[in-house]
């Protein structure tokens, strides 16, 4: 965005600024990388990433589960760095494995509302007509309640233990909650993205390109494939990153509230609802809530880096 | 202008009879709401609970048990022991007619409930709010004019951190330091939770922290959203050229970006305001403080349909109004807008 009262510097002439043909991801590319709030981000999300993966390869998945009440509610010291929580476990390999768990559900969660997103924005804007106010009118409707109050309803119909039961993956015990959780927070955040899809698509149908792909005889699966989806790239990435964001700080809300992801499975949200009874144990609530924000934190930057990559009005 | 709002209500009508529908076959089947009973000292016999179910029509189809919900069931006769001896008038009035129904808890009607928490839920919310814009509006309109200033860059990077950060974290730091270490530094400490013993004073003590996390969590978003809206405008040639008569650059802000800029504010403002009746959820459980969000986790927590719906469909109602309503009033402020 040009500023107002002050000029741009103009750039230098040299071969590298009239390179042709530089592609706009390449151009995005180079945006981001210029973009410093963004690279701070991506060093936070590094960050994060790499603590629950080296967490994971220093510590044993059976620190998280050992408890031993003799230790209950130690502070901080140099054989437990974040503390021991009410039953005697180590924090520090809680917020680890909770952590795997929590990027976990908030990445696939995103890849639902994504997936659902991009369907009903492309049925509504490319189909149109009845399709397109029923798909309209479903996605107001579905957000003109609070998103928390929708994922509790859902959450709560798909979480019995009898019907759901507990499943072990990889030698370590999950709770179905985790599976049910993805699905009820990717089913209740679609609505932006298909509105946003669809607003991308209604414009890109009226191209030339379009009517010239139907004039070969393309089929509308075909042009809605390759002509049309990758118009929408730039703007569903976006909404993706910062999509994952907010579906972990859901995930945080619902296991606060006690109600998200159950026991056997950590998630920082429900080491967090645990917590939350012991405000003088500082370091019981502290950790979790710390890399909750750290990883939404660097999630933002990064997405808002991203945004003014992609979005050519921004380009300077 | 009459045909635009007509229409739009016209829409709106099927929606909310879709939207109510869902809501009420998920709502009922979160669980049995008599199990309250069972915890209850005068445990109903087997016969009792049956009488019970028949009188509250839980036995019926969920389309059936809808229709009663819309209509009410005064018009028929419901069959209370199951073998048709025993047939009674029934007595609810349902929505349409403004009866919400008992709540399965109390035994008082949902209405009640609700009116005994929005007066708390609003004392909270709506001062949150107020501070949230009013400050919002100036830092987003200063970072505007400054863009890529320091102070610029120090806002932008503060709101990003708040507007990331969860707002369990900022509530139990904000309670561990001035409600927990404050009294132990012989500091004048803030009270944890609750609403006080009631007097004025007391209540607006017990405020501070609350409205203090809620607008730090919020504020970040607006601030961002208007410094956005105040640039977009501020790139105009309209602008330009207000500068170019030699206007002051107060008046070029007040009278010629801002105004302009605040229509989109208004949208947001008025897609927002319904949902301060929905409370904040985790704020209010932090602070224990009885609002909507905390009865809406308790009915839940009970299953307690009648007050569900009642809070659900309240907040729908209101969404639906006030899209309207802020239609209507962009209008007003913007008269290039003609429907």
């Amino acid at each position: 965005m040009a500023t107002l009262g002050k000029s741009q510097p103009i750039p230098k002439l040299n071969e590298h600024t009239y390179v042709a043909g530089r592609s706009n991801l390449a151009r995005s590319l180079a945006q981001l990388r210029r973009h410093r709030m963004a690279l701070v981000g991506a060093a936070l999300v590094t960050f994060v990433i790499l603590f629950v993966v080296v967490g994971s390869i220093l510590i044993p998945e059976a620190d998280s589960r050992y408890n031993d009440p003799s230790r209950a509610l130690q502070a901080p010291s140099v054989e437990h760095p974040f503390g021991t929580d009410v039953i005697g476990r180590d924090i520090l390999a809680r917020v680890v494995y909770g952590g795997q768990v929590s990027l976990f559900v908030g990445v696939t969660a995103v890849i639902v509302q994504i997936l659902v997103g991009t369907f009903v924005g492309v049925a509504a804007g490319y189909l149109g007509g009845a399709v397109d106010s029923v798909l309209m009118r479903l996605a107001e409707a579905m957000l003109s309640i609070p998103q928390l109050f929708l994922a509790l309803i859902a959450l709560r119909l798909f979480s019995d233990p009898t019907q759901f039961p507990d499943f072990t993956f990889m030698g370590r015990q999950y709770s179905a909650t985790m599976i049910v959780i993805v699905f009820v927070i990717g089913l209740t955040s679609w609505m932006r993205v298909s509105r946003i899809v669809r607003s991308v698509v209604l414009s890109v149908k009226e191209q030339e390109y379009v009517t010239a792909a139907h004039a070969i005889g393309a089929s509308s699966v075909r042009t809605v494939l390759v002509h049309v989806l990758p118009n929408c790239l730039a703007p569903i990435v976006v909404s993706a990153t910062l999509g994952v964001a907010a579906a972990i700080l859901l995930e945080a809300y619902l296991g606060f509230l006690g109600l998200g992801v159950r026991a056997p499975t950590p998630t920082w949200g429900n080491i967090m609802g645990q917590a939350n009874s012991y405000l003088n144990q500082w370091y019981y609530w502290f950790f979790p809530a710390l890399f909750i924000m750290l990883t939404t934190l660097g999630i933002n930057f990064l997405g808002d880096g991203l945004r003014d990559a992609f979005d050519p009005k921004s380009l300077r | 202008m009459t045909q635009f709002i007509f229409r739009r209500l016209l829409q709106a009508i099927p929606l909310l009879f879709i939207i109510s529908f869902v809501l009420f076959a998920f709502t009922n089947a979160l669980g049995d709401p008599l199990a309250v009973f069972a915890e209850s000292r005068q445990r109903p016999s087997a016969a009792e609970r049956e009488m019970l179910v028949r009188r509250l029509g839980l036995d019926r189809p969920i389309f059936e048990q809808y229709l009663v919900w819309l209509v009410g069931n005064d018009w028929m006769l419901v069959d209370v022991r199951g073998d048709g001896s025993v047939m009674e008038p029934g007595t609810r009035k349902g929505v349409l007619r403004g009866d919400l129904g008992l709540s399965f808890v109390t035994r008082k009607p949902a209405w009640t409930r609700i009116e005994e928490r929005l007066p708390m839920t609003l004392t909270l919310m709506v001062p949150a709010y107020i501070i949230t814009v009013v400050l919002a509006i100036g830092i987003g309109v200063y970072s505007s004019i400054r863009q890529y200033s320091l102070t610029d860059n120090v806002i932008t990077g503060l709101s990003f951190f708040f507007y990331s950060m969860p707002i369990f974290f900022i509530a139990l730091l904000t309670i561990y330091i001035f409600g927990v270490q404050f009294p132990r530094w012989n500091l004048p400490g803030l009270p944890i939770g609750g609403t006080g013993n009631g007097s004025f004073p007391d209540l607006l003590v017990h405020m501070l922290m609350p409205v203090f996390c809620l607008v730090a969590i919020q504020l970040a978003g607006y601030v961002r959203f208007i410094r956005s809206s105040m640039l977009d405008v501020l790139n105009q040639d309209y602008i330009r050229t207000a500068h170019a008569k030699g206007l002051s650059e107060n008046r070029v802000v007040q009278r010629h970006a801002f105004k302009n800029a605040s229509l989109p504010l208004v949208t947001l403002i008025g897609l927002d305001l319904p949902f301060l009746l929905a409370g904040a959820v985790v704020t209010e459980r932090i602070f224990a403080w009885p609002g909507m969000g905390r009865l809406f986790i308790e009915s839940f927590e009970r299953a307690d349909v009648p007050v569900m719906m009642a809070i659900l469909m309240l907040l729908c109602l209101l969404v639906v109004a006030f899209q309207l309503l802020t239609d209507v009033v962009y209008t007003w402020f913007d008269p290039r807008i003609r429907y």
